[in-house]
């Protein structure tokens, strides 16, 4: 038994090691609360108070997308931008999503629209585009 | 006493043994971009060190901003390779964290996770991006804070609107700070304006946009 912690404590030490050295390199963590997450079936509630925003990249958004939805990435944010205030509304909830659940391009939209362009009502689509093709 | 010390070493030869053909001479770049710049590229180079071929299964990137391409399908026994992750930059900004994972067939090392992060230079911190105003509500002025990012400095800033309906008024409150009063003409219909902000001496021009809502303001 004491033989046994002991191996698993030595085990401990380049795991410590490991991860305080690449604390900063890899992104584990979650920047969106669970708060601002919402499911296909909660923004689907929503009918015409939702804009969907596709945070995808412009040829996966040709390709295919949820009906309505507008383009917003950020590989042509500064254009794609004017074009998604003009639909915008106060009253409207904003629902983003991105390809699946790797995909951190619909956290970084709904950050840049919290933040940058301090609107309210903004939600990341849990599971994103692929949650919404299961569900359609 | 003995058992003990044998079973340490034991552990340690296994792992040693056990330890990955492919050698990562890194497994994290950090890129500093210019303010110019279209892409980052990240370099991640290699060496099979074990006695046998390697070959990739499979190499994938976490956003579809970044592409990821190897040199090779299969490194035989002490050969050299790269691994060349492109990080389409585009209207992003700030510290971009991406990740490349790569499969090979090396049972001791079959998953790799590559780490790009580029540090994008914000010349300007404008805040917030976006004025509105409500149907109806008095036309009365709001404002956008402008900082001059981290390592550099903004003496003069122009500013133009794309539409006379809506003024803008460039006032300077510290060194590297300013603020821009925006303000429609009238607010009873539905109109709206691209804000260029653009630093003196420098070429390039970020954007606001100030608009008029169908529905009253909550600001």
């Amino acid at each position: 038994m004491r033989q046994a912690l002991i191996l698993a404590a030595l085990a401990l030490v380049p795991g410590l090691g490991q991860a305080v050295y690449f604390r900063d390199r890899v992104s584990w963590r979650s920047p969106i609360p669970a708060s601002e997450m919402i499911t296909v079936t909660q923004a689907r509630a929503w009918g015409g108070n939702a804009i969907w925003v596709d945070a995808r990249p412009d040829e996966e958004f040709a390709r295919d997308h949820v009906p309505g939805a507008l383009s917003l990435n950020e590989d042509r944010w500064n254009e794609l931008l004017p074009q998604f205030l003009a639909a915008w509304s106060p009253e409207k909830k904003i629902v983003i999503y991105c390809s699946s659940q790797s995909c951190n391009a619909s956290r970084e939209v709904a950050h840049r629209l919290r933040n940058e362009a301090q609107l309210p009502n903004v939600f990341v689509l849990k599971g994103g585009w692929e949650e919404w093709l299961r569900n359609r | 006493m003995r058992t003990h010390i044998f079973a340490f070493t034991l552990s340690v030869v296994i792992c040693v043994t056990a330890h990955a053909e492919l050698k990562w001479e890194q497994t994290a770049v950090e890129l500093h971009p210019a303010p110019t710049d279209k892409e980052a590229v990240g370099h991640f180079k290699y060496q099979n060190t074990g006695s046998k071929p390697v070959r990739f299964k499979s190499v994938h990137t976490s956003c579809g901003c970044t592409a990821a391409q190897s040199q090779k399908e299969e490194v035989p026994p002490g050969e050299k390779g790269e691994i060349t992750a492109t990080f389409k930059i585009g209207d992003r900004t700030g510290t971009q964290v991406k990740t490349v994972t790569v499969q090979t067939d090396d049972p001791a090392n079959v998953t790799t996770v590559l780490t790009l992060k580029a540090v994008i230079p914000q010349e300007l911190e404008i805040n917030p991006t976006f004025v509105f105003w409500g149907k109806g509500e008095a036309p009365n002025p709001k404002t956008i804070v402008v900082l001059a990012g981290k390592d550099f400095s903004v003496k003069q800033l122009k500013v133009a609107s794309s539409s006379p309906d809506f003024q803008t008024k460039v006032e300077q409150t510290g060194k590297d700070q300013f603020k821009i009063d925006v303000q429609p003409r009238e607010t009873d219909k539905i109109i709206a304006a691209t804000l260029t902000i653009q630093p003196e001496d420098s070429s390039k021009i970020f954007y606001a946009t100030a608009r008029i809502t169908n529905a009253p303001a909550i600001q």
